[in-house]
């Protein structure tokens, strides 16, 4: 493994300097005005330029992002594992939990607003309603699809249905809850960033949805764009922290399957 | 077997009617040659682009040998992106939005400024009883959109220390439920429907602070002018004469875009043509319209006190009228 790890970061490098070359070259040839597309070096320069704000902006939003998804995590799993416990309470709660998917933030914001308030509360809030159903969806997959004969093998025990639970079905699904918190990462931070748009308090500067708003309204398609990349940094890092998360836990359970991540 | 003909007759009569439903679109039945130009709304239909509508719908725009398609907008909407693009030749924004494009590189012009009286203001709940526009930025809260010139000025002028500044997303129920919320409103729209809502809003102009940006301008790009020098003379002729038609008679045009807007009701079409007519009318013997360079150089000299802009004549930003 060591060895490798030199490697690891130079395919994303390469990549990543054939594509903003190829951008930067087609936006010259093509004498496209900043306004219309921002050259990737006016974006650097942005982002140079404007470090602080955005790096004050970027904790702003992760702080929020990063509360919301741990939310998300907690409320998620405590739902899945209440859907699990009965085919008829799935029945009944399962079409509301996937009603959180297609919430348009806008749409609730005056609503959230009301009830927690100007400022991070909201802006929390719509992180995890944005990135709760891909939690709810995948753990209770997990916590239904235990190996039957290990469900035998308990029953023939004589387990408990709450020792059936803690022993079996939640270690099964955690590799399901992990994913599930993978896609939500990404979420967390976009719910995050929409919550600003609606809710955001400008106090201490606001979070990337303020700097992306005020970035819009001042015709700054440079800052624009740096805001999104520090958007994507933050949705990178906090994939990287459920990810090490993910390897922690599988070290315990799932040794097959940590060999491969 | 007759009765099947007679069935596909009156079946196939049925649908050429409703074809010829469905044509019968209020816009203009494009002449032979004309001069095609979209211009891009910054909203969706409502006063503020009455005398366009009222142009197309009394046909001064074909009478004018033009053929013109009038495209909504919503929030959001590029319009500056969209006409510099090329993919509209015209569109309408603000005076201010158009200096900072045209700092940032954008070549366009503007034709014509509806609205002499800047129509934002700050509206609040009328029991506070505050006297001056100063008085709302000493306590509560401001919902605003941020980064608006109009946010920068009043943050330069006022300050924002001892409020709270949030996020304005066009909706009143922020405003409705909390008495110590202020607000960014469109004299035109938003009082109408808080009053309709049970509250007694008061608004404070932003134009008495001192801001006045022309708004509701039409603009196009430089070479768009250039090449199309007579076109573009005649299209302002044609929606002078849609305003002057509007400002005298509004209903058939309100008409026209409740049809497209539904959601805003016909009195409220009437109560907000009402309320904006003063603010394109302007003072005594002002042409509709009208652009004058000592405002465009107060405005650009504002934007450049706000740093949103780096110091330039405003002289070829605007192309006086006849």
């Amino acid at each position: 493994m060591k060895p490798l790890s030199g490697v690891l970061w130079l395919p994303p490098l390469m990549s990543f300097v054939l594509i903003t070359g190829l951008i930067e070259c087609s936006i010259i040839l093509m004498d496209l005005p900043a306004y219309l597309a921002p050259r990737p070096s006016a974006v650097a320069l942005a982002l140079f330029i404007h470090a602080e704000e955005l790096l004050k902006a970027t904790r702003h939003t992760g702080i929020a992002a990063i509360t919301g998804l741990g939310m998300s995590a907690i409320l998620g799993a405590l739902l899945a594992i209440t859907l699990a416990s009965h085919p008829l309470i799935r029945r009944a709660f399962y079409p509301y939990a996937v009603f959180f998917q297609t919430v348009p933030i806008i749409a609730i914001a005056p609503m959230l607003v009301i009830w927690f308030g100007y400022g991070q509360g909201a802006v929390v809030a719509a992180s995890f309603i944005v990135s709760v159903s891909p939690i709810i969806a995948n753990t209770l997959t997990g916590l239904l699809s235990t190996d039957p004969a290990l469900l035998d093998l308990f029953r023939i025990a004589k387990a408990s249905r709450l020792d059936t639970l803690f022993k079996l079905r939640i270690p099964g699904a955690i590799p399901h809850f992990l994913t599930g918190l993978r896609i939500a990462s990404g979420l967390a931070v976009i719910g995050a960033i929409v919550g600003e748009f609606v809710a955001d308090s400008y106090e201490d500067g606001g979070g990337i949805g303020t700097a992306v708003e005020i970035a819009l309204k001042e015709q700054r398609t440079d800052l624009v764009f740096a805001a999104v990349l520090m958007s994507s940094l933050l949705g990178l890092l906090i994939f990287w922290l459920v990810s090490g998360l993910n390897q922690l836990s599988l070290k315990y359970w799932h040794l097959g399957e940590f060999k491969d991540s | 077997m007759k009765d099947l003909r007679l069935l596909k007759i009156i079946g196939l009569g049925m649908l050429m009617l409703i074809l010829s439903a469905c044509k019968g679109s209020p816009d203009d039945p494009p002449a032979e040659g004309a001069f095609k130009a979209d211009i891009q709304l910054d909203w969706v239909p409502e006063p503020e682009f009455g005398g366009y509508y009222a142009a197309r719908d009394s046909g001064l725009f074909s009478q004018e040998h033009l053929e013109v398609h009038l495209k909504p907008g919503g929030p959001g909407v590029p319009t500056l992106q969209l006409i510099e693009s090329g993919q509209v030749t015209f569109g309408i924004t603000t005076a201010d939005n158009l200096l900072i494009a045209r700092d940032r590189g954008a070549d366009l012009v503007a034709l014509f400024a509806l609205y002499q009286t800047f129509p934002a203001g700050i509206m609040v709940h009328a029991e506070r009883g505050l006297h001056g526009l100063e008085d709302v930025f000493k306590e509560g809260t401001l919902a605003m959109e941020p980064g608006t010139p109009t946010f920068k000025f009043l943050e330069k002028r006022f300050g924002f220390h001892h409020i709270h500044v949030v996020p304005y997303t066009n909706n009143l129920s922020p405003f409705l439920h909390d008495p110590q919320l202020a607000q960014q409103c469109y004299v035109t729209a938003e009082p109408i429907a808080a009053r309709r809502a049970g509250a007694s809003p008061f608004v404070f102009p932003i134009s008495d602070a001192g801001y006045n940006p022309y708004s509701g301008i039409l603009v196009t790009k430089r070479e768009v002018l250039i090449k199309h020098k007579d076109e573009v003379r005649r299209l302002i002729r044609a929606i002078k004469a849609g305003w002057t038609a509007y400002l005298k008679d509004p209903t058939s045009a309100n008409q026209a875009m409740h049809q497209l807007n539904p959601t805003m009701d016909e009195a409220t079409f009437e109560a907000s043509s009402k309320i904006q007519a003063p603010l394109i009318v302007g003072s005594p013997g002002t042409p509709i319209g009208q652009m004058t360079l000592e405002r465009w150089q107060t405005l650009s000299g504002q934007l450049v006190e706000l740093g949103l802009i780096q110091p330039s004549d405003p002289q070829s930003a605007f192309e006086p009228s006849e």
